[in-house]
């Protein structure tokens, strides 16, 4: 959408329905050990994504969120990009 | 009390048969305490996401246990802490949710015998973290 600026246009937000990956499908638990997955979750920095960008429902946030620190912890995912 | 992964990682300079013989004495320790080994994964030599003890490998290998009852893990967690072969371990509790994504990769036996908990309220869906050792070396 950003053509040329004949007129200044009022800014207009099309807003996407988030949906929860994991409500979507049925997933109840996520494994600590399944990187591919939680990597989807983690941005470059190996920070939490958060729900806001990601669209997860909180119930699945604190479950990826969880699973991502023990993930951590036995160094399946970094804490800091270097 | 329910079924648990334990999660250890060996000293990657070590050779195949020490880590099988490490391996042997957690679980003889695990099953002397009165745990059940449910299953046994080795993933083998992996690399670290960061380095332990300035290691950037590691052994990994996973135990799946069913403890009926007592708690084995205080002294199973002291012995790894003790050994300077285990860069690092974890416990964590496989709660029902998991038990049925995973479920068909446990023993059918082990998974029907793991007493229902009480259902979980809709919405609050938290996992129960107050069962977990975590443990940093």
């Amino acid at each position: 959408m950003r053509g040329k600026p004949t007129r200044r246009k009022k800014k207009t937000f099309i807003k996407r329905r988030k949906v929860c990956r994991f409500c979507a499908d049925k997933i109840a638990t996520v494994d600590y050990k399944d990187t591919q997955t939680l990597h989807h979750f983690i941005v470059d920095r190996a920070k939490i994504l958060p729900s806001r960008i990601s669209g997860t429902c909180a119930k699945h946030q604190r479950i990826i969120q969880q699973a991502i620190k023990r993930a951590r912890h036995i160094a399946l995912l970094p804490y800091t990009a270097d | 009390m329910g079924l648990y992964e334990l999660a250890v990682l060996f000293d990657p300079r070590l050779p195949d048969e020490e880590v099988a013989e490490l391996s042997d004495g957690v679980k003889d320790l695990l099953s002397g305490l009165g745990a059940e080994i449910v299953k046994e994964e080795s993933w083998g030599t992996k690399r670290l996401a960061y380095p332990i003890q300035k290691l950037t490998e590691a052994r990994y290998v996973f135990f799946t246990v069913k403890v009926d009852d007592g708690n084995p893990f205080p002294e199973v967690e002291k012995r790894l802490e003790q050994n300077d072969k285990v860069l690092r371990y974890m416990t964590v509790r496989l709660d029902q949710g998991r038990l049925r994504r995973r479920g068909e990769e446990l023993e059918p036996a082990a998974v029907a015998a793991v007493p229902p908990v009480a259902s979980v309220a809709p919405g609050s869906g938290s996992e129960p973290a107050a069962a977990e050792h975590k443990e940093a070396s």
